[in-house]
């Protein structure tokens, strides 16, 4: 799976401390205190317009201290009330509709999901991850941009705030009842989503019987070889054991193919095939830090740029010195598999300069290294299929490039704990490409139920970003205004990474105005702009744009990152530091809109 | 500001503007009222004076041009004063999706009140205002006389001290329109203070003791009723069992007196007393038509 971001340990990423130089918490402060200043100027400026500098200035005194006074106030019992209503009001709504449309889809998605794909559990979670991800995000954006509108527009809202009830409760109710009300929803979709995904990627094979050989060895019987039959577009490889049965926890059965495998049985006088097992995977990798060398053996930090693609990957040259190397830390014999050793997972992005067989695996070999003493095992081989995941098992003993026995653990992890693992392509002209998550220790994996309620927590996440976004929106805007504005929210938080590249010119063809320009005069995006006064004016408007672009680019969510569908599509546990990173951007956004609602609400005039 | 002084404006203004800032209507001009405690205070004034404008201001959902008012010596945007304050808007603004009982239990929850202390107040509060049967209809199925009870309900689930009422009796019927002068009769009895603004003079003259008269947003008469109301310069008397000669001796001592008889004739009761009194009769005797007279010529009826 790709990682284009390295997911920090927990208290790293929220304090600050090496490799994140600013933590979470520092930064969002930093934005609060941004904010509050850019608040306190503009009020003043308004309030000053209308009632003189020194009765502005007494306003925005009497605005801020008693908004504090009133934080202070807060009920929770107010505060359940309003939720308790927000929730009847979305229930007469009819919010139940999104239940009955994704109904709808699950019904029909059969018809258009193939399983013909090479791995389908990822097809399937992907698809009904993104159907509940966008009819949540569009409940989650009506509801909560039309409600207080409404209250004002019917006026409902007079009887609310001529009781004691804080400009906060108001916002803070409404945030928590259509939290809940979406979350309720999105529990159900995520129960039958795991119940469709599990029921539609679960299929049968039989045992061709005429297929099975006998294989023995000296004379002996070792086992059955032969195949399944072909059903939902694969078939498998068949191995038993001298029983005729097999089972996958010893690597025999129905072998693995489309990214899952069977148990065997005896029955009767043939066979039956069990349910597929391992469709839906959690692999909890650990990563390392990679590093690479070039073609001369020199350390890089990069491997080559094969050509003006996707830098996620750099490339090592085969049959040369290049290689892909992987150290790991705080390694023990606590980390070892049931067979003893270890178990690595290995993703290779195969790059060809020419063809050669098409559908035949490049080869390639690694070697296990202690970074210490310098001893390494002999090269292991494997053939690598473009972005395929390579389950390795390390065994405990090993040979060294001298033919020495050496002990996984004792001879070549080092004394602190590290150990490295150097990948090379064989073939010359070919190349392997790899980034820091491609190669990782398998650990235990985790449990898939566990990790799809995971990855519906991201979801769950998004969803509380967006209601939030919308009741702030909407203590100041009109409804469809407050729509659009969350909706526009939305957007450029999918398209973040774009917005900033933009924002801090990266991105060819300059900044807004300039792009303009360019489109406009059918300019390419590369050649610069002729020297004139025209230019130096889009320039100098450009700059001005591109600031105000890189400020409201700190307060957007990054949506695009927020989903971690892509762990559980490719079979990988969420990490749980990702989950709290979530959860604490979640609340960081929940309190600062929150904030802001309660500002809009406080300083509006209700019965204007 | 006194113990019995409920409500202060001082200079009380408020210009509404457009987008820009512009002017665009004066509503209320340099307001200067006070209400005691106890008294039930009516805001008079053709539609557009500035009533309603006073109330909101009072109540802090509109924000002052210039002036300030107190409510029991807090300003109007101190939202703990609405601790001790009901309101009844011009229309019943409630959610229609609730029925009577939510619609109370929501509003008494407002008030951080207990859940044992919120049933009894809802129990009271809905047969108070005779909405027992419906308690558990939604307030769309109400009609406007359910949906003023139940409006007036909420204004006065937290017991309050200083009750404003805009436009109480605005589209009820004539028995609606007495039971609400009861009813403001009766809060004024258990000592709560009461602003009501109307421009409907008959139903102010009822149960006011102070009135102010606004128009243009301009305070041009303030004080009480009977003091208002009363023309000094004509004596009225009211006597039963006077004879034709009793009749006309008076007539001789008024003109001996250089007084001028204005009338002396029977008194009549008012509309509203006749529609009561004949609605309470026929409640009493279901069935019972009213007679109709001949015409005094022999014609058909």
């Amino acid at each position: 799976m790709v990682l284009e971001h390295e997911i920090l340990p927990y208290l790293q990423w929220l304090l600050g401390g090496e490799g994140n130089a600013l933590g979470a918490l520092p930064r969002f402060c930093l934005v609060m205190i941004g904010l509050a200043l850019l608040a306190l100027v503009g009020g003043y400026v308004f309030a000053a317009a209308r009632h003189g500098m020194l009765g502005g200035g007494d306003l925005v005194f009497q605005t801020v201290s008693s908004g504090f006074r009133e934080m202070l106030e807060l009920s929770p019992r107010r505060v359940w009330a309003l939720a308790s209503l927000a929730m009847k009001e979305a229930w007469r709504r009819r919010v139940i509709v999104a239940l009955v449309v994704f109904f709808l889809i699950l019904l029909f998605a059969s018809w258009f999901l193939k399983t013909d794909n090479q791995n389908p559990a990822e097809l399937y979670i992907s698809f009904v991850s993104t159907a509940t991800t966008y009819l949540v995000l569009g409940i989650a954006l009506l509801l909560s941009a039309f409600s207080l509108p409404n209250d004002f527009k019917t006026k409902t809202i007079f009887t609310i705030v001529t009781k004691p009830v804080r400009a906060g409760e108001i916002i803070l109710g409404r945030i928590i009842g259509f939290t809940i009300v979406c979350t309720a929803l999105l529990v159900v979709m995520a129960l039958c989503s795991y119940v469709f995904v599990n029921r539609s990627l679960d299929h049968e094979h039989r045992v061709e019987e005429n297929s099975l050989t006998r294989d023995e060895s000296g004379g002996q019987l070792l086992g059955y070889k032969g195949r399944t039959s072909l059903d939902a577009y694969h078939r498998h490889d068949v191995l038993l054991d001298a029983e005729g049965e097999g089972s996958t926890a010893d690597g025999l059965g129905a072998l693995r193919n489309f990214g899952h495998s069977h148990s065997i049985e005896v029955h009767g006088d043939g066979h039956q095939v069990l349910h597929a097992e391992g469709i839906m995977q959690a692999r909890v990798p650990r990563w390392g830090r990679l590093r690479f060398l070039d073609r001369q053996g020199v350390e890089k930090e990069r491997g080559i740029n094969v050509g003006n693609e996707w830098t996620y990957r750099s490339f090592i040259e085969g049959n040369s010195q290049a290689a892909a190397i992987w150290l790991f830390d705080d390694i023990d014999e606590s980390l070892a598999s049931t067979e003893g050793g270890l178990e690595v997972g290995l993703i290779v992005e195969v790059f060809r300069t020419y063809k050669g067989i098409i559908g035949q695996a490049i080869g390639g070999a690694f070697q296990v290294r202690n970074p210490e003493t310098g001893v390494k095992s002999g090269l292991i081989f494997f053939d690598a299929l473009d972005d395929k995941i390579l389950d390795i098992k390390i065994a405990r003993k090993l040979t060294s490039t001298d033919n020495v026995d050496l002990d996984l653990f004792q001879d070549l992890v080092s004394k602190n704990g590290k150990l490295e693992i150097v990948v090379q392509c064989m073939p010359r002209s070919q190349y392997f490409g790899f980034a820091q998550p491609d190669c990782y220790l398998r650990l235990p994996d985790a449990s898939p139920a566990w990790n799809y309620v995971k990855v519906y927590l991201s979801i769950w996440v998004q969803m509380v970003i967006v209601t939030s976004i919308g009741v702030a929106a909407s203590a100041l805007l009109s409804g469809p205004v407050a729509m659009m504005f969350t909706v526009s929210f939305i957007v450029l938080g999918f398209f973040r990474d774009f917005f900033v590249e933009v924002a801090t010119g990266v991105s060819y063809g300059g900044g807004p105005v300039e792009s303009l320009f360019r489109l406009v005069t059918q300019m390419n995006v590369v050649s610069p702009l002729e020297p004139s006064a025209s230019t130096s004016l889009i320039k100098v408007v450009d700059a001005g744009l591109q600031g105000l672009m890189w400020s409201v680019a700190q307060v957007l969510p990054d949506f695009s990152a927020f989903s971690t569908v892509g762990f559980a599509a490719s079979g990988f546990d969420v990490p749980i530091d990702r989950v709290l990173q979530d959860l604490t951007t979640c609340l960081a956004y929940v309190i600062g809109l929150a904030v802001i609602g309660y500002f809009l609400l406080r300083t509006r005039e209700v019965a204007k | 500001m006194s113990e019995e002084i409920v409500v202060q404006t001082r200079a009380l203004s408020k210009v509404y503007r457009d987008f820009w800032g512009r002017q665009k209507v004066r509503a209320l001009k340099a307001l200067d009222l006070e209400v005691h405690r106890g008294e039930v205070f009516g805001l008079l004034g053709p539609n557009g004076s500035g009533k309603t404008t006073t109330i909101k201001l009072i109540l802090g959902l509109l924000f002052p041009t210039s002036g300030e008012s107190l409510v029991f010596g807090k300003g109007a945007n101190d939202v703990s004063k609405n601790e001790r304050i009901g309101f009844l808007p011009e229309e019943s603004y409630l959610y229609r999706f609730l029925n009577a009982e939510e619609t109370l239990d929501f509003y008494a929850r407002l008030f951080d009140m207990t859940p044992e202390v919120r049933q009894e107040r809802v129990d009271t509060l809905i047969k108070q205002v005779g909405l027992d049967r419906a308690r558990k209809r939604q307030l769309q199925e109400y009609s406007k006389g359910m949906t003023r009870r139940i409006g007036l309900a909420q204004a006065l689930i937290n017991n309050p001290d200083l009750v404003l009422l805009d436009e109480p009796t605005s589209g009820l019927d004539p028995i609606g329109t007495r039971e609400m002068k009861d009813m403001i009769l009766r809060l004024k009895d258990e000592g709560k203070t009461v602003i009501m603004c109307s421009h409907l003079l008959a139903d102010v003259q009822d149960v006011c003791d102070r009135i102010a008269i606004l128009h243009q947003g301009e305070l041009k008469e303030m004080g009480r009723v009977d003091t208002l109301l009363k023309v000094a310069d004509v004596t009225q008397v009211r006597a039963r069992g006077l004879s034709k000669d009793c009749q006309n001796e008076i007539r001789e001592v008024i003109s001996r007196h250089n007084g001028e008889l204005l009338e002396m004739d029977n008194p009549t009761t008012t509309l509203e007393e006749l529609f009561l009194s004949i609605v309470r009769d026929s409640e009493a005797r279901p069935g019972r038509r009213a007679k109709v007279e001949p015409p005094a010529d022999g014609g058909s009826t």
